[in-house]
């Protein structure tokens, strides 16, 4: 399901292995493979079907897969975690005279395109802003819409991300959602909590300040069943009470925002600190590779320079 | 079997020239994007020139009154240059914005408080015109300032939970609605006025520093912040700083609708 533009064959498997590829050759992965196999020379076959057969797997699925980055990216200096707000759907939509319902559909391909480069340059976690506690006072109609769309997509990207190793985990204020999709939520993350080639983490029914507080309400039932005192409560035991606390890497490196905002609207308040802020001037159906590759050039360029100020 | 290794070779020599006519292409992008980007930094410089000479004509008076509270962030290494302080704050009153809030991360700036007080006219701290932080209407006369660091932030949503947490367990009810009653956002919002860390959410927050992050200010305070990156503050000017505000005037916000 994580469609890709491009079927360019890698250099590697249609040369001899002492021959490395230059950097900056962009590769693609997840071509038809009966198709490049057949045009293959038969002594070449065996590297690409060594290197694709663990993509059945759901553990470190492409990792044997090493995709080379684009021009001026550094593996070393990519952010282990990245937000994303993802704006702009409902402009997209108007500019094209579409209704929302299609800025909504268009803004779901990219965030497969987002989810699938994270993948394969070596990002850890995503997590992504989907739906806010703000959001709730939109139209009834667009809210539903919006839900159904979720639904609909996690259900139908279920396998993909066993596949590909991606692991779900969903955050918010779960007792606005309907039960169907409280189901699927909880399926989809038993599903694939093993995997571990990317963690994205959706955000949906979110605000930052309602984490701040679950948190707090968190630790008031610890404290009250003994578990611990209220003298030990500092930074460190919010911060494990946060809803971030399902990932391993819960402080985003880097915030990008599209549409050209430049605000963080109540997303992870507690956690962009130290965030680098990147915000894009594209609506979030446009903010493709190449945006993503221009907010990572910023992220690393900034790292090269001041790295390490603040640990 | 020649021709089988022949074809092979060819097949091969194809695909590398595939590839480096591909490269050349992804390079001549490159090329092209650093062409197009180089005359619009040279452009945005020298419009940051115009706009201090008061050349150009919509930046000379905009809806200031718009810009209810502003936040500066500074690098707490940049914020010993108390010049650059000074003169930044001289313009923002020039430009007619009445309050402000100065953070840095190390609290350099509140050791430099009454100094920085000193050499501005005028200029009173924001919690002496205010006893809560309700922003007034009525003309100000001078202007205000806030000075804050980071104890202002995560450490003081941690002594306001634990002020919550105190109330709950001497409440004596450990039943969820009292959980939910205490533990909601206005509480915290209350509570943090209360140990001394509440203040009006900026309406903008203007960073100079060389990292474009908000540098730790006190995330409670700035979710529907519009927050601007305006480089080093050593390489600070009344060009660039009119235009944020400016650009910021115009913002239209939906809050999530």
């Amino acid at each position: 399901m994580l469609s890709l533009r491009f079927a360019i064959p890698t250099a590697n498997t249609l040369i001899p292995s002492k021959n490395k590829p230059k950097p900056g050759l962009v590769v693609q992965s997840g071509w038809n493979q009966t198709d490049l196999l057949s045009s293959l020379p038969k002594r070449y076959d065996y590297k690409l079907q060594a290197a694709t057969a663990d993509l059945t797997d759901g553990r470190a699925s492409m990792a044997d897969k090493e995709v080379e980055l684009p021009e001026g990216l550094s593996r070393e200096l990519m952010p282990k975690h990245v937000a994303v707000i993802m704006d702009g759907n409902g402009r997209w939509a108007r500019q094209k005279g579409l209704p929302a319902s299609a800025g909504h559909e268009a803004g779901v391909k990219s965030l497969r395109e987002m989810v699938e480069l994270c993948g394969h340059w070596g990002i850890q976690v995503l997590t992504v802003f989907a739906f806010s506690t703000e959001n709730w006072i939109r139209p009834k109609v667009e809210v539903d819409f919006l839900l159904s769309l979720f639904e609909r997509a996690l259900k139908s990207e279920m396998e993909s991300f066993q596949k590909s190793g991606i692991r779900i985990s969903v955050i918010g204020d779960s007792s606005k959602l309907p039960t169907s999709l409280l189901g699927l939520i909880n399926e989809v993350e038993e599903t694939t909590k093993n995997n571990t080639r990317l963690q994205l983490i959706v955000a949906v029914s979110y605000s930052g300040k309602y984490d701040v507080v679950q948190a707090c309400r968190s630790i008031a039932e610890r404290a009250k069943d003994g578990q611990i005192q209220l003298e030990d409560i500092n930074e460190s035991l919010i911060e494990q009470e946060l809803e971030t606390n399902c990932t391993e890497y819960p402080y985003p490196d880097l915030l990008i925002r599209t549409s050209g905002e430049l605000r963080v609207s109540n997303f992870l308040l507690w956690q962009l600190a130290y965030t680098e802020l990147f915000f894009a001037q594209e609506l979030w159906p446009d903010f493709g590779k190449e945006e993503f590759v221009e907010a990572l050039s910023s992220y690393q360029q900034r790292q090269r320079r001041y790295g390490g100020r603040h640990s | 079997m020649d021709f089988n290794k022949e074809s092979q070779i060819l097949c091969s020599w194809s695909a590398q020239i595939e590839n480096r006519l591909l490269q050349l292409l992804w390079h001549l992008i490159h090329v092209t994007i650093d062409l197009c980007h180089f005359p619009l930094r040279i452009a945005n410089v020298l419009e940051s020139y115009l706009i201090s000479w008061g050349l150009l004509g919509r930046y000379k008076s905009f809806h200031v009154t718009k810009l209810r509270y502003l936040a500066i962030v500074v690098d707490s290494e940049e914020a010993y240059r108390t010049s650059k302080i000074i003169k930044l704050l001289q313009w923002l009153e020039a430009i007619g914005i009445k309050h402000v809030c100065l953070y840095d991360y190390e609290g350099v700036l509140k050791k430099l408080k009454d100094f920085i007080l000193e050499k501005l006219d005028g200029t009173i701290l924001f919690w002496d015109a205010h006893e809560n932080d309700v922003l007034s209407d009525s003309d100000q006369q001078h202007m205000t300032l806030e000075f804050v660091s980071f104890s202002d932030g995560k450490e003081a949503v941690v002594k306001a939970a634990n002020v919550l947490f105190m109330k709950y367990s001497t409440s004596g009810a450990t039943d969820q609605n009292q959980k939910d009653k205490i533990f909601t956002e206005s509480q915290m919002s209350n509570t943090l006025k209360t140990v001394g860390s509440g203040g009006p959410e900026p309406d903008l927050l203007l960073v100079y520093g060389p990292a474009r992050c908000h540098l730790g200010f006190p995330a409670w305070r700035i979710p529907y912040t519009e927050i601007v990156h305006m480089g080093p503050l050593k390489s600070m000017n009344y060009g660039s700083l009119v235009k944020a505000i400016y650009k910021f005037t115009m913002v239209q916000r939906n809050y999530g609708r």
